[in-house]
């Protein structure tokens, strides 16, 4: 069945997109349409105008002096398969290849996992943990956000009427000498494959010679109104070696970070548990090295 | 009332095009306009994978796809995926193998396990978790993961 809309257009420029976005409230971008495309036929959203991103050339994973820059339109499949990304970012290429089925990664992109400021994004922590910066353009302005700054709660996001999320910067970190990188995404649901988060969890520790933290970024998702920074967690850990009494004052601290609540997929307290299990272990196999 | 878009695509290498409502979805252009109705309506969402087609090599569910975002693209279905009239190697396999049923999950599970194929030789890991986006309630996947094996032989068999 077709679904309610009386009007696509698709652009080729930017501008001219956010020209349409910004002078019809009843318009709506799509890029993959994996969300939204449901969201239609079952009247949670509405649209008399979609906006079809796919004229932009917003697509395509591009190396920039500090570091890659990721167009709103790649999809999670290329982002999952792309060398340099898997290299430099291991925790957002995993992200992207547990987004739905494969059927899905082809279709689905980066900036509509974002756009829609679900607080289980899987590509969300990733970005978090990376330090991406989002660049959103309006017809008035264009301005970058940070990822920390993006996500404001469930489906609501830093994008207002009219703009819209370009590309994403990912920037490289200093390489420190005698150090080494480890960066994990894991995520927990009801089943292996397929599964919307029921706590997914992005990290990175940068650890120096002597086994003490350079840095660690901690950041998970579906366990608060967005994805959230773990900073509290962070704070205890920060310079010391990971070892046993570093992760339980961290897996503590963890739970201040987090706001969970009950809903179909998951009790708080489960998402609780599971949240500190990820954090313990993940910081258990950094002290191991 | 809606005005309608004109669609232009390559659908199973001709090039066709289709007037078509703003609103229709690649998988009812298939199966309506088109009359290609081997590409199956299960779950609507994008969940089950009945109604995987390629679009330019990689597999989507075309509930989910805007007729009118395929504009332009390449798109193959389950009637296509061998190529003039002849059957794909892994629609032989899951023949030979028994990896059917019913029926109704076979098309895209072909398309899938084409494209998977052709993306280059996966282990059995791998090919499990490409193919969970298509569902199977009548049986299992052993056999169709078994076809799957078989028909990558065979491809590497041919083309060596």
């Amino acid at each position: 069945m077709d679904v309610p809309v009386s009007e696509v257009i698709r652009p080729a420029t930017v501008a001219d997109a956010v020209a349409l976005l910004a002078s019809r409230t009843d318009a709506r971008p799509i890029a993959g349409g994996t969300d939204l495309m449901v969201q239609l036929r079952d009247g949670r959203r509405s649209a008399a105008l979609l906006v079809d991103l796919g004229g932009l050339g917003l697509d395509g994973i591009r190396r920039t002096d500090a570091g890659f820059e990721v167009g709103a339109l790649t999809s999670m499949d290329r982002l999952a398969a792309d060398p340099a990304i898997a290299a430099h970012f291991p925790a957002l290429a995993e992200a992207a290849g547990t987004v739905g089925a494969w059927p899905i990664q082809c279709r689905a992109t980066l900036g509509g996992n974002l756009a829609n400021a679900s607080p289980a994004a899987d590509t969300a922590p990733a970005l978090l943990v990376a330090d991406a910066s989002f660049t959103l353009v309006s017809p008035s302005r264009t301005r970058r956000v940070a990822a920390a700054d993006f996500f404001r709660g469930p489906g609501r996001s830093a994008l207002e009427p009219g703009e819209l999320l370009v590309s994403v910067a990912l920037p490289l970190g200093p390489t420190v000498g005698g150090a080494r990188t480890v960066e994990r995404f894991v995520k927990v649901g009801p089943r292996r494959e397929q599964v919307i988060s029921v706590v997914s969890l992005a990290a990175r520790a940068v650890v120096r010679a002597d086994g003490t933290l350079e840095l660690l970024r901690v950041a998970l998702g579906s366990v608060a109104p967005t994805p959230v920074r773990a900073r509290r967690a962070e704070a205890v850990v920060a310079g010391r070696r990971p070892d046993a009494p570093a992760r339980r004052a961290a897996v503590r601290e963890l739970q201040r970070d987090i706001a969970p609540i009950d809903d179909v997929r998951a009790p708080a307290a489960y998402r609780r548990i599971v949240a500190a299990v990820l954090l313990d272990r993940f910081l258990e196999d950094v002290d191991r090295g | 009332m809606a005005d309608r878009v004109i669609v232009t695509l390559t659908l199973n290498g001709e090039r066709r095009a289709f007037e078509v409502a703003p609103g229709r979805r690649l998988l009812d252009l298939i199966r309506e306009d088109a009359g290609l109705t081997g590409s199956k309506e299960g779950c609507g969402a994008g969940e089950c994978g009945s109604c995987t087609v390629l679009l330019d090599g990689s597999p989507v569910t075309s509930c989910l796809v805007l007729a009118a975002s395929a504009d332009g693209h390449e798109i193959v279905t389950v009637e296509g995926l061998g190529g003039g009239g002849s059957l794909h190697p892994f629609q032989e396999a899951l023949a030979s193998h028994g990896g059917v049923q019913c029926g109704f999950c076979t098309p895209g599970l072909a398309v899938t396990g084409a494209a998977l194929i052709a993306r280059g030789r996966g282990g059995a890991h791998e090919n499990a978790r490409r193919l969970a986006g298509n569902l199977c309630r009548c049986t299992g996947y052993v056999k169709v993961l078994d076809a799957l094996r078989a028909a990558e032989d065979e491809v590497d068999r041919v083309s060596r």
